[in-house]
């Protein structure tokens, strides 16, 4: 370590220039130390059993109430139903679901809302929601507690769920009987999946809002009647009435979770049912017990990772987190055979209905709003959790790369260089005037810092413009669909993207300079991202900190081929192409007989497909996905585009400056025309 | 006038210690109790300092003591009930305006005649505090004081969420043992008890009583420092846990006892053994002079003042004396009587 014992350079520089010898290495230790850490957290050591925190909730102290009667309802209200279906193919029986409303005596309303599909000159589409209100019999009608039922028509390319709503309508019947609702109950019926939720939604909290009617794609309008402020929400999406497994559903909006405590209540809920279920359970003939605890923690981790990335719920529920209404689905699913029935058939859903009752007998007792548990958790097993502060330092140690490079990048950056040689020159000569000099030379050399803005600044327009544009009138009135449209807007900005390092070059120091501002901005991003949705940041950490690690602007330093492999690994994480890889990954794994070929051109058009879907989500529901490819990814990938490039204009003009410092007047003089340069 | 009407007072007494010593009929423990037992009236403080559905058993643990200390003979006048929610008119309760103490649901403890004093969000440790030490503030009304004196025995049970140390009052703030501790104190400085018997039903109980200095405190709390107290049963049909186990024990004991019982305090420290409390049922009995187990229960949960049966004639009509005199000789010359006030004020100071 000749550098550590060099007389010329002081204590607190030497570690810095030690650690920048030696920024990969460190920066590559802390990126295993985080993946370790994360893949650790699915060892029984490093999580936690779950528990209820929320005192008021006293999951099954009761015992249910509710009784065959309710079942046999149900039974013949499917009956009914099934009838009612054979009439309406494509829409919903509204009239039939208003009258068995009214019927049960529950003050029963209908709610429409218009979409107008932006796309392709624009179309409307009609919808309308039922509900049913049961108020509180003592109680101000302030609080309410939702349960929604979505109605799928019977031409549907999803699974028929149509036995939730009988199954809805014979639990409100059981309860319009009892006295100790101290909230609101809404028993919701919804049409067109999650747009009639979110119309509904939007409609309960904002309806009697002026709204601009013009620029809103979702007109909510507005509900005859509202059961005060809503304090959880429960989507039942029943298959049969004879189920097998109950999959209870929690990933929301951008990610979103339910509180933890509504979790568990619900497990605890359906084991005293003796009801198999949990989240993401498998059938009764798929589940694995030759797997590890380790692998099937790590693979549950993961699989939940996955669903929460993309930001989309996963199923009516997610729309509620939007307005801090913890919510979730129980998803029951049907038997596959009849050789395992045990009782009869005409108690099939007792044992859900009881379920479903003790869980809104526990909802009732809620004093306010689910506060006590964990927002941010990741499931490891349906009785194991991990709580943010243990997941949280897999990120921070990812992130924490970026940040230490900056660091050392800035510490090292060319001018502080020649700082330092001229100091250590200086030191020789005439010690005494040392401190004066240092003070005086940042003041006599200076960063391109205005170039660097405007070059960040215009890759952010590209960004923005990537959000903006799909959108605008002129290009809603070309007769094209969403997806080829938002595509040939998005590959048109990306390839501004691609050309614009090779148009415009930076003026000396400026790619050292962008390289640090670069690492900034990707590490707050990468947190900020992994706070709100850490699913999503903690993919992207992994998947592009090894890159960002790698980088390099010093072309002295490092090898051609290490050159050529970071710009090839910098063209694979272009968003974009990102995107692809995924959707041409999960066709095949969905359609493993296709050839190559045609899984690549489905793929092709699927990935289309879904970034249209990601501007329409986040237009109409507001997810967060497209915004964040768009307006933080892309950017940064322009940057690091620019920066795995390393065009550099005037190279002999910098090797120059990099040898002999110069005066204050030479580098005006060099600085000067190259922002010209830039500008033109 | 008056002067006669002391005599008289004088001479009654005179003859009854003089049949006492003659005769002594009555048993003597009981004679020994009765001139130990110096109280003249009965008080008792009741406190739910919790709130919220799920809190149903605190509001049960009060009502169910209420309950006992009135069938006792402690008027309503004299029992001060401070309940912080109302547990009957919730909304979830679903046996509106009825409270169980049991899972079977036969006494509903909020019955017919429950005279509430603090009620709902009145529960606070100031006025605790204020209604203890008797510094009520102006037009306070006269069922919300505690106007005992210096002969009054009172019971003290508080019953709700408590920790190392404190007590907590709704859900926003607590009453801390040092509090507590000088509250008692000024009540014994003040003369507003004669014997105090304070009984508490939380977590970590035993923590109230540690700060007590007061003479004449006898307590008593349903966990050691460390422990947790536990609830005895959950009723399934109303959803929520019924009644603490101590109060339970406490309760089963209370029942079986009548206004004339012959059941001690001794007897009733021990109701709740920790086979059956899971908890361990703190005494503090330093503070306290006599032994409990010589004390009537009914000195604390009842009405009951010391009184003497005495079959023989006492002539206690206030007639003028002349008539009674039959003959003067016969008579007992007596020595002239004379009573010295002691002087209320010490004005000999300042003289």
């Amino acid at each position: 370590m000749g550098l550590l014992s060099d007389p010329s350079i002081s204590t607190q520089s030497k570690l810095v220039d030690g650690l920048a010898r030696h920024v990969r290495k460190v920066c590559y230790a802390l990126y295993v130390a985080g993946v370790a850490w994360f893949f650790c957290l699915a060892l029984p050591e490093f999580n936690h059993g779950t528990y209820l925190s929320e005192n008021a909730l006293s999951p099954g102290l009761v015992y249910p109430e509710i009784r065959i009667d309710a079942n046999r309802l149900a039974i013949q209200l499917l009956e009914e139903l099934q009838r009612e279906r054979k009439d309406h193919l494509s829409t919903t029986p509204h009239a039939w679901i208003a009258a068995k409303m009214n019927e049960f005596g529950l003050e029963t309303h209908t709610h429409n809302y218009t979409l107008r599909y932006p796309f392709g000159g624009g179309k409307e589409y009609h919808g309308k929601n039922i509900y049913g209100i049961l108020r509180a019999p003592r109680i101000a009608s302030t609080e309410g507690i939702v349960f929604a039922a979505p109605y799928r028509a019977a031409s549907s390319v999803h699974a028929d769920i149509s036995a939730s709503v009988p199954l809805l309508l014979a639990f409100a019947d059981f309860a319009r009987r009892k006295n100790y609702w101290a909230k609101d109950l809404i028993f919701l019926v919804t049409e067109q999946e999650q747009l009639g939720m979110q119309a509904w939604l939007e409609a309960y909290h904002d309806g009697d809002r002026d709204l601009d009617v013009s620029k809103a794609y979702l007109r909510p309008g507005n509900l005859p009647a509202r059961a005060g402020s809503l304090q959880a929400a429960l989507n039942i999406e029943v298959q049969d009435l004879e189920i097998d497994h109950v999959d209870v559903r929690i990933e929301g909006l951008n990610g979103k979770l339910p509180n933890l405590d509504m979790f568990n209540l619900v497990q605890r809920i359906m084991a005293r049912e003796g009801i198999a279920s949990g989240y993401k359970q498998a059938p009764r003939k798929k589940r694995r017990h030759s797997q590890s605890h380790f692998e099937q923690n790590l693979r549950q981790m993961l699989t939940m990772l996955a669903s929460q990335s993309s930001g989309v719920p996963t199923g009516n529920h997610g729309l509620f987190h939007r307005y801090r209404i913890d919510a979730l689905t129980i998803a029951a699913n049907r038997r596959a055979t009849h050789a395992t029935l045990k009782g009869s058939p005409g108690s099939a859903a007792v044992p859900l209905l009881k379920a479903i009752e003790g869980i809104a007998r526990s909802l009732n007792n809620l004093l306010e709003r689910f506060h006590q548990s964990f927002f941010f958790y990741v499931i490891v097993n349906n009785d194991r959790y991990i709580s943010i502060g243990d997941y949280m330092p897999a990120l921070v140690a990812l992130v924490a790369c970026a940040f230490l490079k900056a660091y050392l990048t800035w510490s090292t950056l060319p001018a502080t260089n020649a700082e330092l040689d001229k100091a250590a020159g200086w030191l020789k000569e005439h010690e005494q005037e040392v401190e004066l000099e240092e003070n005086l030379d940042p003041d006599k050399f200076e960063l391109p810092y205005g170039s660097v803005l405007i070059y960040l600044t215009a890759t952010l327009l590209i960004g923005f413009l990537c959000n903006v544009l799909p959108l605008q009138q002129y290009f809603l009135e070309i007769p094209m669909g969403a997806a080829p449209l938002t595509t040939s807007v998005l590959s048109f900005l990306s390839l501004i993207g691609f050309v614009l390092p090779f148009v415009v070059v930076l003026p000396p120091g400026g790619l050292e300079l962008l390289h640090v501002a670069f690492l900034l901005i990707y590490g707050c991003a990468l947190i900020v991202i992994g706070l709100l949705n850490f699913a999503l940041g903690f993919f992207a950490a992994v998947l592009t900190v090894p890159l960002v690690i790698a980088l390099e602007t010093k072309e002295e330093n490092s090898r051609s081929t290490l050159r050529n492999t970071i710009r090839l690994a910098t063209l694979a994480m272009n968003p974009m192409m990102v995107v692809y890889v995924i959707v041409l990954a999960m066709t095949f794994y969905q359609f493993p007989e296709l050839p190559l070929q045609k899984i690549m051109l489905r793929a092709a058009t699927a990935a289309m497909d879904a970034s249209a879907y990601g501007l329409i989500d986040s237009v109409i529901y507001g997810n967060w996905l497209y915004f964040v490819i768009c307006t933080i990814f892309l950017p940064l990938w322009i940057i690091c585009w620019t920066l795995s490039l390393s065009k550099r204009r005037d190279y002999a003009d910098y090797l120059d400056f990099d040898e002999s410092p110069s005066t204050p007047s030479q580098l005006q003089s060099q600085v000067q025309p190259q922002s010209k340069v830039k500008t033109n | 006038m008056f002067l006669k009407l002391l005599v008289v007072f004088g001479l009654i007494l005179a003859s009854c210690r003089v049949e006492a010593d003659n005769t002594s009929v009555l048993p003597e423990g009981f004679v020994d109790a009765a001139q130990r037992s110096t109280h003249t009236n009965n008080w008792a403080v009741l406190v739910d300092a919790s709130r919220f559905w799920f809190n149903y058993r605190h509001v049960a643990n009060v009502l169910s003591i209420y309950r006992s200390v009135k069938r006792l003979g402690i008027p309503d006048s004299q029992i001060i009930l401070m309940i912080a929610d109302d547990m009957a008119c919730n909304a979830r309760n679903p046996r509106p305006g009825q409270v169980y103490n049991n899972a079977n649901q036969h006494i509903n403890v909020y019955g017919d005649d429950v005279e509430v004093d603090y009620r709902g969000y009145e529960v606070t440790v100031e006025n605790f505090v204020r209604l203890l030490t008797g510094r009520t503030q102006n037009g306070t009304a006269r069922s919300k004081k505690l106007l005992s004196d210096a002969g009054s025995n009172v019971l003290i049970y508080l019953t709700g969420h408590g920790g190392d140390g404190f007590l907590k009052f709704q859900d926003s703030e607590e009453i801390t043992s040092q509090e507590l501790a000088d509250g008692i104190q000024q009540m014994w400085e003040k003369k507003r008890y004669n014997e105090l018997f304070f009984m508490v039903d939380t977590c970590q109980a035993a923590s109230l009583y540690e700060k007590f200095t007061s003479p004449n405190v006898l307590a008593v709390a349903s966990s050691l420092v460390g422990e947790d107290s536990l609830s005895h049963h959950v009723d399934p049909s109303i959803g929520v846990y019924m009644i603490d186990r101590y109060t339970y024990y406490a309760l089963e004991f209370l029942e079986k006892v009548q206004p004339f019982s012959k059941r001690t305090i001794g007897e009733f420290l021990q109701v709740c053994p920790k086979r059956v409390c899971i908890s361990t049922v703190g005494v503090r009995k330093d503070l306290y002079r006599r032994d409990p187990h010589k004390v009537p229960i009914t000195d604390f949960f009842g009405a009951i003042r010391p009184t003497r049966v005495s079959t023989d004639r006492i002539n206690v009509t206030l007639a003028n004396e002349d008539d009674f005199i039959f003959d003067k000789d016969k008579m007992v010359t007596k020595k002239p009587f004379k009573i010295v006030m002691e002087s209320q004020f010490p004005s000999e100071l300042f003289k």
